[in-house]
């Protein structure tokens, strides 16, 4: 298969990801859309690793893996914490930084 | 055909994720994309990748993303009110985001391939050693910083889910 199919069906995923950030409320639907287009872009990188006869992708995609879960630990304890405090996860309600 | 395959269930499932109401059925949808998305890794000969992305990713986050979905009953929380003006920029933003990332992709195929590792080439070494290799030679630094970072990930998750701040 050609190299372009990958890196549009990655950037389709990308776009859906970018989507579902932009209009969820729910904090826990944001950051798995977030999740999404994290692997949009891994996807991406072992395609082209592949195509260029690399290892480098392939490496950087553990990273971002290693990335990911850091930031699900830390992004769900926010979720948490923000729940303890509102009695809601709808991240129209985190405004107290407006003034 | 194997390739059609895979992306039909992984843009349906990615869909489906953002657009159920159910914040539970969205992570077992996300689940069945990550699975999809393991299937490309096959397909492009990075068997090790596949299984990372089933064992980090469906496996440890999506559970994780479960558990504070089941925790704060959240399976429930339907009744958000809709921003239809915030849908509609953000529904334009997402086709020029598409179609920048799509003229973007065309632009680059007049890329020639320049490294030695071809197919062939790691399957006779086999590519859990050739990524283990790499991984403890040229990115030693990243390997070592990578796993300071999951350290302050553990104490900030602590901190942040502690009751009293």
């Amino acid at each position: 298969m050609d190299i372009n199919a990958y890196l549009i069906v990655a950037g389709i995923l990308f776009s859906i990801g970018g989507l579902g950030v932009l209009i969820r409320k729910n904090l826990i639907v944001v950051f798995m859309s977030l999740e999404l287009m994290f692997n949009a872009a891994n996807l991406g990188f072992v395609a082209v690793s592949g195509y260029l006869n690399l290892i480098s992708g392939d490496i950087f995609v553990i990273f971002v893996m290693v990335v990911a879960a850091a930031e699900a630990a830390i992004a769900l304890g926010i979720a948490i914490a923000f729940y303890r405090e509102k009695g809601t996860i709808n991240i129209d309600k985190a405004n107290e930084l407006k003034w | 055909m194997l390739f059609y395959v895979f992306s039909i269930i992984a843009i349906y499932s990615a869909l489906m994720v953002i657009l159920s109401r159910n914040p539970l059925t969205s992570a077992l949808y996300l689940v069945l994309c990550f699975f999809a998305i393991a299937g490309f890794y096959v397909i492009l000969d990075m068997e090790f990748l596949a299984a990372m992305q089933v064992l980090v990713y469906a496996g440890a986050i999506m559970v994780l993303v479960v558990l504070v979905i089941m925790l704060l009953n959240l399976a429930n929380a339907k009744n958000i009110p809709k921003d239809f003006h915030q849908m509609f920029i953000a529904v334009i933003s997402f086709i020029l985001l598409f179609f920048e990332i799509f003229l973007y992709a065309i632009k680059g195929s007049g890329k020639v391939p320049t490294g030695i590792y071809t197919t062939a080439f790691i399957k006779t070494i086999g590519n859990t050693q050739i990524i283990g290799e790499f991984l403890f030679t040229k990115y030693i630094f990243p390997f070592e910083v990578a796993s300071i970072l999951l350290l302050i990930a553990i104490i900030g998750a602590f901190i942040f889910a502690r009751r009293k701040f």
